[in-house]
């Protein structure tokens, strides 16, 4: 009797620990049965590609030749991809669009979210304002900047007018980056929803002991809201060099990568050669090039930061 | 009642048959062909495409015919590039830009229509090597153009009789200058642009020299440079305007506003001036021939709209059928977008009604129409050596925008598309 209560408890501390019924056989493809659905999505729109992606990079292909048409060319298109000058442009394009929109976007998302934190009137419908635009379609978006930036009626430009600045902005080719950056403010309000929250998180009691030795703002900001911002900034600053590095959308709205090839980033490059050009295998290979790139960017922003954060 | 258990195999059975259902047709594009013959073409079935199915039909009751438009720009292209590589159901399509249709041809997806051709007096135009009117690869027939295209300079008619300037009948690249810069008030500009001087001067497939480019060549230099001092004078429009309003897509709007004067397009765009409710004015517009340059005056027009034939079209008859129609006695409802057959074989006044409008002589002075489109015979230069053709299309525009915004010399900006031109050339010709 005695022996049979033992077993029955360690069967039910067994069942405890792993979750399974005692008796009865785990059947672990039930589950494959329930995921299957987005199983089969994944598999058909993100691995299939990927793969695809990987084997055409080692390849000459131009599509419409069909899948005959496919020549293995080994690593020719990274020998290409080396040797070539417009690559080398984008890449520099990119960094420069990643390294100056990405800053801006952070610290113009840190300001308002610090400035929505205070209790101002009318404060939530601040904060549903300036997170409107990160909802807003890009095509509005493009249009509406392109209208404001107009060189000649355009709003912007009659405004610098008054300084005796008129840039013709999308029409310049040295213009047309730097106004591209500018609409980073789409992404502004998004940021600073971000910090509002992690703001509303940081440590009460600390603020209140600089408070009682006399701190000022700026001391309590760079030593207790920074560093208790620093997780969120780097999930910000990851997720936005990876964003801005694919930034597709406004550039080939708007400028379709000119004037020349001002704006040409590495994204629309990849358009440019793949579609335009029906270079389907170099086009792999600088995606998977560009993917390595950005892999490795990310990984530096995230180990330059780690443990630094007040919370760790 | 006891529930039934599925097995392990017969449930992943069940999910490989349901996966099944949903690729196979997937990958075949559709599943089985239809008796219906599926022709794809960029013009909207409204604009000549219905009715030129309508009269087929009415002349072959026996076949059915169903038209789908793609937009002829780079997304509807690749569109009907994967359809065709997907083996979607299309038995009949046309091709608009030559670097479309080289890719096309000769990636086997165009059919051999020499025999069918040669077997056909009427169609013997298409087999002129001389001025082509087909895309001839390797001396088979692989596509018709079934539309020439042919360049003139549209004036505000009303604004040439108050500068009071002659309708050119015969004029220089020089004139034409000349021209816009009488034209030119504070109120309008003289020219929306140029007529590409090199393509004038040199006719077919004057991108290319042997295996080389022909960017050396100075009437390239001569186009940018008259560009750029003409928008520099104020005789063209700004390219900062034309680039930031994205007016390359839409010149008629700004032609019928009156912000300028001089017009050199082709006869699709037509289509915009005698439509007086979606696009309302008060003008006549009169035709002048481009401008020679140096004495040398190719039209800068072409053979276009090329029809070709799926080779695995399993109606290849029924589609010749169709393609036949369209280029010859169908060719008449497809005036209204622009598009004048190549074999001529409309009347004038069909051209005329066609083109310009139910009121001809309402939007158009029709004297001039008839002298400079239906009377003059153009020298219409259509590219065979497409090598390399889109990466050169696209350093032409880049470096052109470059030196028409004024932020590069003429000299250098066609320097820079020799480079880039024969970079690409070499890569091409390497990998085939």
């Amino acid at each position: 009797m005695a022996t049979a209560t033992a077993t029955a408890t360690v069967a039910a501390a067994s069942a405890a620990r792993t979750g399974k019924e005692p008796g009865i056989k785990p059947r672990g493809w039930i589950g494959f049965l329930f995921i299957a659905p987005n199983l089969l999505g994944v598999i058909a729109f993100t691995l299939t590609p990927l793969i695809s992606v990987i084997v055409l990079a080692f390849t000459d292909w131009n599509l419409v030749s069909g899948l005959g048409g496919i020549t293995f060319t080994g690593v020719d298109n990274f020998v290409a991809i080396a040797r070539d000058p417009g690559f080398w442009n984008a890449v520099g394009l990119t960094m420069v669009y990643v390294g100056l929109s990405v800053p801006l976007t952070v610290v113009l998302g840190l300001a308002l979210g610090i400035a929505l934190n205070r209790p101002l009137p009318g404060r939530a419908a601040l904060r549903a304002i300036f997170f409107l635009p990160y909802i807003v379609n890009v095509v509005a978006i493009g249009m509406t900047w392109l209208m404001l930036m107009n060189p000649t009626a355009g709003l912007v430009n009659q405004v610098l007018g008054a300084f005796g600045l008129e840039p013709a902005w999308f029409a310049s080719s040295h213009w047309a980056l730097p106004a591209l950056i500018v609409m980073v403010w789409g992404g502004v309000g998004y940021c600073s929803l971000i910090y509002l929250s992690a703001l509303q998180d940081a440590p009460r009691q600390l603020y209140e002991a600089a408070d009682i030795d006399g701190a000022g703002a700026w001391a309590k900001f760079r030593v207790i809201t920074w560093p208790s911002l620093l997780p969120t900034t780097i999930f910000l600053a990851v997720t936005l060099i990876i964003g801005a590095s694919q930034g597709f959308g406004l550039i080939a709205l708007i400028t379709a990568g000119g004037p020349g090839d001002s704006t040409t980033t590495i994204s629309y490059y990849m358009y440019q050669t793949g579609f335009q050009f029906y270079r389907f295998g170099y086009a792999s290979a600088i995606g998977l090039v560009t993917f390595a790139g950005v892999l490795i960017l990310t990984l530096l922003t995230w180990r330059a930061q780690r443990g630094r954060a007040l919370n760790d | 009642m006891r529930r039934k258990r599925f097995s392990r195999r017969e449930v992943l059975a069940g999910i490989g048959a349901a996966a099944a259902a949903v690729a196979v047709p997937a990958c075949t594009g559709g599943g089985a062909r239809s008796s219906v013959l599926q022709v794809w073409g960029g013009v909207p079935a409204a604009s000549g495409p219905a009715a030129v199915v309508e009269a087929f039909q009415k002349k072959f009751p026996q076949y059915e015919v169903n038209y789908t438009r793609f937009v002829n720009d780079a997304r509807g292209n690749l569109k009907l590039d994967t359809a065709l590589q997907g083996g979607l159901d299309i038995d009949v399509y046309f091709t608009y830009t030559q670097a479309s249709m080289a890719l096309r041809a000769g990636s086997g997806l165009a059919a051999d229509l020499t025999d069918r051709i040669k077997q056909d007096p009427q169609l013997q135009p298409f087999l002129d090597t001389v001025e082509p009117r087909a895309y001839i690869d390797n001396g088979k027939v692989k596509a018709l153009a079934s539309a020439r295209e042919p360049a003139f300079v549209l004036f505000n008619e009303k604004l040439r009789q108050r500068a009071g300037v002659e309708l050119p009948r015969q004029w220089t690249i020089d004139d034409y200058r000349a021209t816009a810069r009488k034209l030119t008030r504070d109120d309008t500009i003289g020219a929306y642009t140029i007529p590409d001087v090199a393509r004038i001067a040199l006719g077919p497939n004057y991108w290319y020299d042997g295996d080389r480019s022909n960017f050396g060549e100075p009437h390239f230099v001569q186009g940018f440079r008259l560009g750029q001092e003409m928008i520099a004078e104020g005789s063209a429009f700004p390219w900062t305007e034309v680039l930031s309003r994205h007016l390359d897509a839409y010149q008629q709007n700004s032609f019928l506003g009156e912000e300028f004067h001089l017009w050199p397009t082709a006869p699709f765009n037509l289509r915009y001036l005698y439509d007086a409710k979606k696009y309302p004015h008060d003008f006549k517009v009169s035709f002048a021939p481009p401008p020679t340059v140096d004495g040398k005056d190719w039209n800068g027009g072409s053979y276009s709209n090329f029809v070709m034939i799926n080779p695995n079209s399993p109606k290849s008859d029924a589609a010749w059928e169709f393609v036949k129609f369209w280029l010859t006695e169908g060719s008449a409802p497809m005036l209204r977008a622009g598009k004048l057959p190549t074999l001529g074989n409309v009347t004038d006044d069909q051209v005329i009604t066609g083109m310009l409008g139910k009121e001809p002589g309402k939007f158009f002075d029709v004297e001039s129409f008839r002298r400079v489109v239906l009377d003059a015979d153009p020298k219409l230069a259509t590219d065979t050596r497409l090598t390399a053709f889109p990466e050169i299309s696209l350093a032409v525009k880049q470096q052109r925008d470059l030196c028409w915004l004024g932020e590069l010399d003429p000299g250098a900006a066609i320097r820079e598309v020799r480079r880039l031109a024969d970079a690409a050339i070499d890569r091409d010709e390497r990998s085939s």
